[in-house]
Parts: structure tokens; sequence; C-alpha cells
């Protein structure tokens, strides 16, 4: 089994490195067509044509276009994304940065999209034909024609502003200090250095920014596991457990779950993938400093070193994601195991 | 060649007597007609600007001014009027966009499906690098090379979506091409043109309508992001992103005027979603034959 995922895995790896190549060779090309001139507009405005050409030589757009990809291609490998033209600091000291917030948001909305979806689903099929199905089917068409970015305004309206319950700007209180970094996840270091104040802080700063991703993945988990569920009860191992007298919600939980639960965990990866993309307007919205936020920001200033770096940063993240579901799916699917050609 | 054979009178009926494709067409047949009779609809030009009433609230609060019956923004624009005349914009990208990436997405689908072997390679290939990127970052990439612009944001979204027409209906396509009609009509002589259109395509028109009808819902989300992060119409045309984002700089004292153009992005989109979940529940021979 071990060996197995392990074979995925690398067998994943593999595949990534011609997507990652080619992902690459297309966001360096799109971006190049950009009529603005980025070393133009981060000048202070007294500069001379020899600070401009200064600039030039020094972010190499002096050069051909297949060089200077090359050029990047070459840094990237050996982890130097380059210099930010806006920020003026390396791009790798950004994303180091940011790349753990982001993370950690996606967790934790990952987490609430699931347990709202499953415990949804579940929910759904145990009322199913009663008003409270009714209820919680409506609720899924409402989450699903609201899309993370208006939810997220939505939750800060109802409860940041209107019935100010959770913070809305920002990963931590501004009066709290930060320990000194440890992984740079702050849930993480507020709990290693037994700050109890920081650990609140930071939970409810990432609760609705959390709050909406989830809202993004729930609906769907929620339809699927019901449907998956409702495909179970006319299966043979639910007659028989009702004719052993197994009261009804263990049916649920033991035996219609377990074998239901497949369909769910394959689109809880696309899912999975999907909130990346959430975290771009969401980060925005709750000026939480992830890789969303810096994405925007070197979008709207033109910052090409920077919008490169952060793209090819989702790319791998999605693929990761990719991999791991493969892996688990693995893990939980017998029938992939015994045939041990994992799809 | 429409010709009405039983199935697809059948199918029509199951259409008109679906409440949720009653429904979507019902609110997109009114939002058409609220788009295309903005200006007698609108109370005020959606530009005009009156600095002496701004912050106006809604019509059910205490110290509403008639004339703005969903109240004003920072400006001093109605707000209602903007809002009746956001709906051109959201319908001009739903209908260009999500048509673009079918057309691309359902013409490559079919190719590669039918003719397999390096073309589908390689258009399963293309597919799976742009899958790579979260569509909110394809998007924004595609913007900063191309420029702003809502045309821009059109193409962006035809060029970023037709992965989703062509995933699905490419599958659908290898489905079809294992029916026995296929080498039926090949025995008769049809060339590869005609089986692709005349044979393929019919079989696989349901699927694309639904998608089509989900698109225009995804369609519409994407402008009101990207005219929200200013990458879609200039800042002064009123769009319900640009809306969006106007609102939000005052929401701790008109927390109202968010609320209506999220409330018309939900509508939209939520017919879209209705329209495109009843069809596919209509439509799909599968689902249909369970159903009974």
């Amino acid at each position: 089994m071990a060996f197995l995922a392990l074979q995925l895995l690398i067998k994943r790896a593999f595949l990534a490195v011609p997507i990652l190549l080619c992902v690459s060779a297309l966001v360096f090309l799109i971006l190049r067509l950009l009529p603005a001139d980025p070393i133009a507009m981060s000048l202070p405005p007294g500069a001379t044509q020899a600070d401009y050409d200064m600039m030039r030589i020094a972010f190499g757009l002096d050069r051909s276009l297949p060089e200077q990809y090359l050029i990047w291609l070459a840094k990237l490998l050996h982890g130097d994304f380059g210099g930010s033209i806006f920020f003026r600091r390396p791009v790798m000291e950004l994303i180091s940065k940011a790349l753990p917030a982001t993370l950690e948001l996606v967790s934790f909305g990952f987490m609430l999209g699931v347990l709202i979806g499953i415990s949804g689903g579940l929910g759904m099929f145990i009322t199913r034909g009663r008003w409270g199905e009714q209820v919680l089917d409506s609720s899924t068409t409402i989450m699903m024609a609201i899309p993370e970015f208006l939810w997220a305004i939505l939750l800060i309206l109802f409860l940041g502003v209107l019935l100010p319950v959770f913070p809305f700007i920002g990963r931590l209180a501004p009066d709290l200090t930060l320990p000194a970094s440890i992984t740079g996840f702050l849930l993480v270091d507020s709990a290693l250095s037994l700050r109890l104040d920081l650990l609140i802080s930071v939970l409810a700063h990432m609760m609705l920014p959390a709050l909406a991703l989830a809202i993004g993945i729930a609906p769907l988990l929620m339809r699927v596991l019901r449907s998956s569920l409702l495909e179970t009860i006319h299966e043979d191992y639910v007659t028989q457990a009702r004719l052993r007298g197994i009261s009804e919600n263990r049916i649920v939980i033991r035996h219609a779950f377990p074998n239901a639960a497949l369909p769910t965990l394959s689109l809880i990866g696309v899912q999975g993938g999907f909130m990346f993309g959430g975290t771009v307007l969401v980060e925005m919205i709750f000026a939480y400093p992830g890789l969303g936020n810096l994405m925007i920001d070197a979008v709207r200033n033109h910052d090409l070193p920077v919008i490169q770096a952060v793209a090819l940063i989702y790319c791998v993240l999605v693929l990761g994601i990719n991999a791991v579901v493969d892996v688990i799916y693995l893990a939980v699917n017998p029938r992939l195991r015994l045939k041990g050609r994992p799809a | 060649m429409i010709r009405r054979s039983p199935r697809s009178a059948a199918a029509w009926q199951r259409c008109l007597s679906s409440p949720r494709v009653m429904a979507g067409a019902a609110i997109i047949l009114i939002l058409i007609i609220v788009a295309i009779a903005a200006p007698w609809l609108s109370p005020h030009d959606p530009q005009d600007q009156d600095l002496l009433s701004v912050l106006l609230p809604p019509f059910w609060m205490a110290d509403a001014d008639p004339r703005y019956p969903l109240g004003t923004d920072t400006l001093g624009r109605c707000i209602l009027s903007r809002l009746v005349y956001g709906t051109r914009i959201a319908l001009y990208v739903a209908g260009l966009a999500a048509s673009g990436a079918m057309i691309i997405g359902t013409v490559l689908a079919i190719l590669a499906g039918y003719f397999g072997g390096k073309i589908d390679w390689l258009i399963s290939r293309a597919v799976d690098i742009w899958m790579a990127f979260p569509p909110v970052v394809l998007a924004l990439i595609l913007l900063v090379g191309l420029g702003a612009g809502v045309n821009k944001v059109i193409l962006a979204i035809v060029l970023i979506d037709w992965t989703r027409f062509c995933r699905v209906i490419r599958s659908e396509v290898l489905v079809t091409m294992t029916l026995d009609y296929i080498p039926a009509a090949r025995l008769l002589g049809f060339s590869h043109q005609q089986i692709m259109l005349k044979e393929i395509l019919p079989a696989v028109t349901p699927l694309i309508i639904t998608m089509l009808s989900i698109e225009m819902g995804i369609a519409v989300i994407v402008e009101a992001i990207m005219s929200f992060v200013g990458m879609s119409v200039e800042s002064n045309v009123p769009a319900w992103g640009v809306m969006i984002a106007d609102a939000r700089t005052t929401m701790h004292q008109a927390p109202w005027s968010v609320v209506f153009p999220i409330g018309a992005i939900f509508m939209t989109v939520l017919a879209f979603n209705l329209l495109g979940d009843g069809l596919r529940r209509a439509l799909d021979g599968r689902l249909v034959q369970r159903n009974g």
C-alpha cells in the first residue's frame, strides 16, 4: 500500500514537470503581451533615460524573449524568483511570507467546508422527504448562486459591520505583537509559544474568510453525498442491517456513509483545487496578507516577476492537491489497490 | 435539419413542465427585458451625480428620498438606475463569453473525440495545462497581458472556459462513438464532416445547452470579479462589480447599497443555474430513464 502510494506520487511528480514547464512558458508569454511598461511605471517622476536603461538592464528586460525566459527558468531552478519591481524586494521573500498565510487559511476553510458539506449531506439524507431536506436543498441552491467573494462581502456586512462578532481585516489584531516567526503559520506559532490571546485572535481573523471559502465548496459536497447515500439505501447490506434491528442512525453512519463517501471524496479533491482560486479575491477583501492579496497587488502594479512566481506557485498547489487526492483515493478504495493499477 | 422526432417533442414537453426550467427562463426573460428597456425603466441617468444627496437610504427607511427608490451611492448616483444598466453588461458578457467558450470547446471536443490518436492527445494535454491554473489566476494573468476592458474580459473567459466544455463534451463524444449508428453512417459513405455535424453534434447538443446555461452564470460572476478589481469596464460604467467595489468602501455608513448589486448577481446566476439544472434533468436520457 505504502509502496503503491509512493509509486503514484512519483508518477504524478514526473507528469507534473512537463505541465509546469508549459505553464511557466505560457505565463511568461502572456505577460510579455503587456502593453504597459512596468519599469516606466515604477520609476519616480524625476527619473532620467539613463535610470530607465539601468533598470531595464537590471531586470534583464533588454534581452530577447527566449533568453529572458531561459534565464528566468534557470534562476527558478535555483529557488530564485528574481526581484519584485514594485515592492523592491526579492520575490522569494514575499512568497515565503504569503504562502504560509494562504495555506493556513485554505486548510481552515477546507476543514470548515468539509464539515459543513458532510453534516449538511447527512442532514439532507436523514430528513429526506420531510421539510428539513427542502430547507437544506434550497440553501445549497442559494449558496451555489453566490460566489465566494460575494459571500466574503456579505459575511463582513452581517457578522462584521451590522453585528460586530468577528474582525475582518488582516491576520491579527493590530495591538498584538507577533512572536518571532517559527514556522510562519500563525496558528502553529502562537500555539508553540503558548500565547492563548494570539491564538484566539488569529482564529477569529480567519473565521470569516475561511467561512466564505467553505461556503464555496460545501453545497456541492452536500448534494453529492446526499445522492450517493440515496443510492446505498437500496443495497443489500442496508436491508441486512435493518433486518438485524440496527438503528437507522447507526445504519447511516456505520454502513451507508463509508460506502457513499467515495464520490464525495473525489469531489473534495477537485473542490480543494478550486479553493485556491477562491483565495485570490477573498484574501483581497479581508486584507489578508496571503498569496491572493500579493497577486492582486502585483497585477495592479504590473509587477511581472511577482505575477509569474505567484501564478506558478498556484499551479504547483493545484497539481499537488490533485496528487494527494489520488493517493487518499487509493488508500480508501480497496478496489483500486487490488487491481494494483492506480487510475 | 430540425426534424421534430417524437423524442425531441417529448424532451420539449419535459422542459416546459419543469418548474426549474420555467423559473430560470422567466427570470432571464425579465432580465433581458430590463436590459433592453433600461433607458425607460431607470429614473435617472446612471452616471448623473447629485452631490447634494449622497448615500441616501432605500425607500423603506425613514429619511429616504422618493426620487431615488433604492437610494444613492457616494457620488449621489441613483442605485436603481445603475442596477438596471448593469444588467446590460452582465447579459452582454454572459451571452458572448459563454457562446465563445462553447463554440471553441465543442469544436475541439468533437475533433478530439472523433479522430482520437494524436489530435486527442494534443487537445487533452492542452486541457490539462489549462486546468492546472485556478481560473481566476489565469484570468488575471490574461487581463494583465491583454489590458483591461470588458471585451478583454469576454476574450479571457472564452480563452479559459473552453476547457470546461471540451473536457465534458469529449467524454460524451467518446460514448457516442461506441453507438451503432456511427459505423452505420460510415458504411453509408458519410464524410467525416457529415458524421461530426449530423450524427455526433445532435447527440451531444442537450449537454451543450445545459453547459451553456451554467457557463453564462459563471461568466456573470467572472465579469463581476473583474470589474470589482478594476480590470473590466471603466470605473464610471455601471457594472454590478463596480457598484459592489464602490459600496464596499461605505459599508459602515450605508450597508444596504452593497446588498442590491449582490442581489442582482445572485438572481442572475440563480436563474442560469436553475435553467441549466432543469435542462439537465429534462434532457439527460439516462436520468429520464431512471426517473421513468
